[in-house]
C-alpha cells in the first residue's frame, strides 16, 4: 500500500477511535434528570436561569436546560410537547394557552419591567414617565425623519407589549421609520445601538449589555417605571396526559422551585451590575395590578408543604 | 478445429458501418497482422474478440465455443495491450502483478514472476518506480508484461508500437515474439506499419473500411497480392 | 475605545479564556468534534460505497438517482434542520424515539447533509475515470472487488476532495443543528451554536476565543486533508 495510503488510514482509524470514544463518553455519562424549559430571551440573555441552575440542579439531582426562544416560539414548542415546561410572559396567551388545554396550570411567579430605551440625544423627546407618551413622540419624530424605532417583531412576550403599547397610544407602525429584527432581545438592542434609534427592552437585558458591552452601548434609558411597562412571568406546567413524553414531575419539581421561599429569595437576590432585575410576586399578583390566583396558589401551597419545600 | 474464429462479423456505429462481415480463423500458436488505414475497423474488431464491445451480427468462437460480451468467462484465456496504455497509480511491480493477485497465487510465486517478467521486458531497476512516471515506451513495455504475466492463450495488440523509439520498438517486439514462439501464444497484432507486419507476422489480414479484403499468409501477402486494393496499399498509394 | 481596540481586546481576552482551560469552552468543542465527524465519516461510510455502486452498474433511473444527488448537495441546511425537527418533534411521526434536542439528531440532521456530498462527487470521480482503465480492468478479467479498489484508488483525489467538502460542510453548519439540538447549555450546544449564542448576548470575547478554536479545526483538518491531496498527485517525469 503507498505511503499515502497508509496514512489516510491511519487518520481514518484516529478517527473512528475519537468518535467511538467520546460517544462512549456521552452515552454512558450517567445523565442526571434534563429539564428542558421553554422560555424567552429575557431570562436567558439576563443571565437569570444561569444563576438559577446550580441551586436547581443540587437540589433535584437534575440538568436545568432551556431553549432560548420568544414567548410565541415557546408556546408553539411547548404544544408540540418538544419541552418539559414554559417559563414565559405574555399572560393573555398564557391563558389562551391553558384555556386550549395544552396546559394544565399557570402561576405568575415574579416581574420585570421595560423601558423605551434610546440614543442620549433623544431627536423624539421620548423622556419622562409617560410610556404612552413617549410612543407618541417617536411616531412623530419617525414620521418626520429624525427617529427610527427598532422592534423585535418575533412574536415575543416583549414584542406583544410593545404592540399593545401602540394599539393603546393609536399609532399605526406603516412606514420606514419602523424596523424590525425579528430577533431576540439583546440583538435588537444591538441594531438599535448601531443605527441609534429607540427601542424596548426589559429592564435586564439593556443592564446586562450595558455590563458586557460598556462604551460601545451608546443607547440609555429615557423612560420607565409607567404601570404600562410592567411585565409579569407565569410558568406553565403541560398537560402531562396530552404529552406523556415530557418529565411532568420535573416539571413540577421546577415551578415549586421558583415559588418555593428558596426560589423566590433567589429571584429577588439576582442582580446585574449591582441592580436587581427581577422581582419575586408568588401568590400576589394584585400588587401589580393583575386578577388574583388565590384558588392555584392555595393548591400550589399544600404541594409545597407535602413536598417540603416551603 | 480452429483456435479462433470469426464469422461474418458485423458492427456499425450511428449508421456508419464500422465492421462488415469479417470472416475468417486462424489456428493456434498463429502470429497474425491486422493491417489497413486508420479506420478501417481493426481496434473494433480486436475489441470484439475481448468482449468489450458485441458486434451487431456475427459470431466469435474461441476454441469452437460462442462468445459474446460479458460475463466472459473465456476472457482469462486473452490479453489485450491497448494503444497508449493506461497503468495503475501504483509501482510498475504492483502494475504487473496484479493479475495474479487477483488469480489468487501466493507471494512467493508473484515475486518470482513479476521478476522474471521485468527481466523480460528489461525494467527490473524500476520495478518500485511509481508507473505513472514511465516514458510512453516503459508504459507500453509494463502494458505488455502486465498481460504476459498471466500467460494468455490469445493475446491481442493494438498498435502496440505506434510512436515508440526503435529501441522500445524492438524490445516489445521481441518478447511478443518469443511469447508465440516459446509458450506458443496465439498473437493478433494490429499495425498500420507494414514493416513490421513483414518482420512478425507469419499471416497478414488486411481491412479497409470494415471488409476484410484478403488475408493470407506474410510472403503471398506481400509478394503476390490476390486484391488490387491490397497492391495499392502495400506501396504506399493509400495515404487517408 | 475605537471600533479597532474593541476586537483586539476581545481577542486578548479570547487567548486568556482559550488558555485557562475552560470546562465549558472544552465541552463545547468536543460535543462539535463528536457530531460533524461523526456525521462525515456515516456520510462517508454510505456515500462512498453507494456512490460507487451508482456510477459503476448500469440500471432504470441512473441518470435520475445521480441528478437528485447533485441536487441534494445543495440541501440548504436550514431546511434540513426544518425538516427533521418536524419528524424528530414529540408531535411528529418520529417524536417516540425521542431524539429531539439530543447531540443524536444533530449528528441526523448533518448526515443528510454530509451523505449527497460525498456520495455525488464519488460519483462524478468514478464517472470521469478514463474509460480506457474500465476497458483495462475488464480486459483483465478482474472480479468486482478487484476492479473496485483500483477505482477506489484511481479516484483517491476526488474522494478525499468529497470528505473535506463534507467536513467543512458539517463543522461550519449552525442553523439545523440549532434547530434540531435547541443550543441546550452542556449538552447540544456546538462552536458555532455557541458563538451565535454569545454573540448575540454581547460576550465577544468568549465568542472570539470559540471562533479561534472553530478556525483551527476546521483549517487543521482541511490543511492535512489536502497535504494527502498533493501527495497523490501524479508526478510525470517524461
Amino acid at each position: 500500500m503507498s505511503s499515502t495510503n497508509k496514512i489516510l488510514v491511519i487518520f481514518v482509524v484516529a478517527v473512528v477511535v475519537v468518535v467511538a470514544s467520546l460517544t462512549v463518553v456521552y452515552t454512558y455519562n450517567p445523565a442526571p434528570q434534563r429539564l428542558i424549559i421553554a422560555t424567552t430571551t429575557s431570562t436567558v440573555d439576563t443571565g437569570l436561569l444561569d444563576y438559577l441552575k446550580p441551586y436547581f440542579d443540587n437540589k433535584f439531582n437534575a440538568n436545568m436546560t432551556w431553549l432560548y426562544l420568544g414567548t410565541g416560539q415557546a408556546l408553539q414548542v411547548a404544544s408540540r410537547g418538544d419541552a418539559d415546561i414554559l417559563l414565559v410572559h405574555d399572560r393573555v396567551r398564557e391563558c389562551a394557552f391553558i384555556a386550549s388545554g395544552n396546559g394544565t396550570l399557570r402561576v405568575t411567579a415574579m416581574y420585570n419591567d421595560f423601558i423605551i430605551v434610546g440614543p442620549a440625544s433623544d431627536p423624539a423627546n421620548a423622556r419622562g414617565t409617560n410610556a404612552t407618551a413617549a410612543m407618541i413622540n417617536i411616531a412623530q419624530a419617525g414620521a418626520s425623519g429624525t427617529a427610527t424605532f427598532v422592534s423585535r417583531g418575533d412574536n415575543s412576550g416583549t414584542n406583544a407589549l410593545e404592540i399593545r403599547l401602540w394599539t393603546k397610544a393609536g399609532i399605526s407602525t406603516n412606514g420606514t421609520w419602523y424596523v424590525s429584527t425579528g430577533s431576540g432581545m439583546a440583538p435588537t438592542i444591538r441594531v438599535a445601538n448601531e443605527k441609534g434609534g429607540y427601542t424596548i427592552s426589559d429592564r435586564g437585558t439593556f443592564y446586562k449589555l450595558q455590563s458586557t458591552m460598556n462604551t460601545t452601548l451608546s443607547l440609555v434609558i429615557l423612560c420607565e417605571n409607567d404601570t404600562s411597562l410592567l411585565n409579569p412571568y407565569g410558568i406553565l406546567l403541560l398537560n402531562s396526559t396530552k404529552y406523556p413524553n415530557i418529565k411532568s414531575d420535573l416539571a413540577t419539581s421546577f415551578l415549586l422551585f421558583m415559588i418555593s421561599e428558596q426560589g423566590q429569595s433567589l429571584i429577588g437576590n439576582f442582580t446585574v451590575n449591582g441592580k436587581q432585575l427581577f422581582y419575586p410576586i408568588y401568590g400576589n399578583p394584585e400588587s401589580i395590578g393583575l386578577p388574583s390566583e388565590n384558588a392555584t396558589v392555595t393548591y400550589l401551597n399544600s404541594l409545597l408543604k407535602s413536598r417540603g419545600l416551603e | 478445429m480452429p483456435f479462433l474464429e470469426c464469422r461474418s462479423i458485423s458492427k456499425s456505429y450511428d449508421g456508419k458501418h464500422a465492421l462488415k462481415d469479417v470472416t475468417f480463423e486462424i489456428e493456434g500458436g498463429d502470429l497474425l497482422s491486422v493491417v489497413g488505414p486508420s479506420g478501417s475497423g481493426k481496434t473494433t474488431l480486436l475489441r470484439i474478440i475481448d468482449g468489450l464491445e458485441k458486434a451487431d451480427s456475427g459470431e466469435v468462437l474461441l476454441e469452437g465455443k460462442k462468445i459474446s460480451g460479458e460475463p466472459y468467462p473465456h476472457r482469462k484465456m486473452i490479453g489485450m495491450v491497448f494503444q497508449n496504455p493506461v497503468l495503475f497509480n501504483t509501482t510498475v511491480f504492483n502494475n504487473i502483478a496484479y493479475s495474479l493477485r487477483f488469480r489468487g497465487e501466493d507471494g512467493e510465486t508473484i515475486k518470482k514472476k513479476v521478476d522474471e517478467m521485468l527481466r523480460l521486458i528489461r525494467l527490473h531497476d524500476l520495478r518500485a518506480r511509481s508507473a505513472l512516471t514511465l516514458s510512453g515506451g516503459e508504459a507500453q513495455r509494463v502494458a505488455l508484461a502486465r498481460v504476459l504475466v498471466y500467460d494468455p492463450d490469445l493475446l491481442l495488440l493494438d498498435e502496440p508500437t505506434a510512436n515508440l523509439d526503435p529501441y522500445n520498438v524492438s524490445i516489445i517486439e521481441e518478447v511478443l515474439q518469443r511469447s508465440n514462439r516459446e509458450r506458443g501464444t496465439t498473437v493478433i497484432v494490429v499495425t498500420h506499419n507494414i514493416f513490421q507486419a513483414k518482420r512478425l507476422a507469419r499471416n497478414v489480414a488486411f481491412l479497409l473500411e470494415g471488409e476484410l479484403v484478403e488475408i493470407s499468409d506474410s510472403a503471398a501477402f506481400f509478394e503476390s497480392p490476390r486484391d488490387p486494393r491490397t497492391l495499392s496499399f502495400i506501396r504506399g498509394e493509400m495515404i487517408y | 475605545m475605537s471600533g479597532f481596540e474593541i476586537i483586539v481586546e476581545g481577542f486578548m481576552r479570547a487567548l486568556q479564556i482559550l488558555f485557562s482551560g475552560d470546562q465549558e469552552i472544552l465541552g463545547i468543542t468536543l460535543l462539535s468534534l463528536r457530531v460533524s465527524l461523526t456525521a462525515t465519516l456515516l456520510g462517508a461510510a454510505f456515500g462512498i460505497p453507494i456512490g460507487f455502486l451508482v456510477a459503476r452498474r448500469d440500471f432504470h433511473g441512473k441518470s435520475v438517482v445521480t441528478t437528485t444527488i447533485n441536487t441534494l448537495m445543495g440541501l440548504p441546511p436550514v431546511v434540513v434542520g426544518l425538516v427533521v425537527y418536524l419528524f424528530l418533534s414529540a408531535s411528529g411521526p418520529l417524536g417516540f424515539l425521542r431524539l429531539l434536542y439530543t447531540p443524536e439528531a444533530m449528528i441526523i440532521a448533518q448526515m443528510i447533509l454530509t451523505f449527497p456530498i460525498v456520495c455525488g462527487i464519488t460519483i462524478s470521480s468514478i464517472l470521469s475515470l478514463s474509460p480506457k482503465l474500465k476497458d483495462t480492468l475488464a480486459s483483465l478479467s478482474a472480479p468486482p472487488s478487484w476492479e473496485a479498489r483500483v477505482l477506489l484508488n484511481e479516484s483517491k483525489l476526488g474522494l478525499i476532495t468529497a470528505i473535506i467538502a463534507a467536513f467543512g460542510a458539517a463543522i461550519s453548519e449552525v442553523g439545523a443543528i440549532m434547530m434540531v439540538g435547541g443550543n441546550l447549555l452542556g449538552y447540544t450546544r456546538a462552536l458555532t451554536t455557541a458563538i451565535m449564542l454569545y454573540t448575540n448576548m454581547g460576550e465577544f470575547a468568549t465568542a472570539i476565543a470559540l471562533g479561534i478554536i472553530l478556525l483551527l479545526i476546521a483549517f487543521g483538518v482541511n490543511l492535512f486533508l489536502t497535504y494527502l491531496q498533493m501527495r497523490s498527485r501524479i508526478r510525470r517525469t517524461t
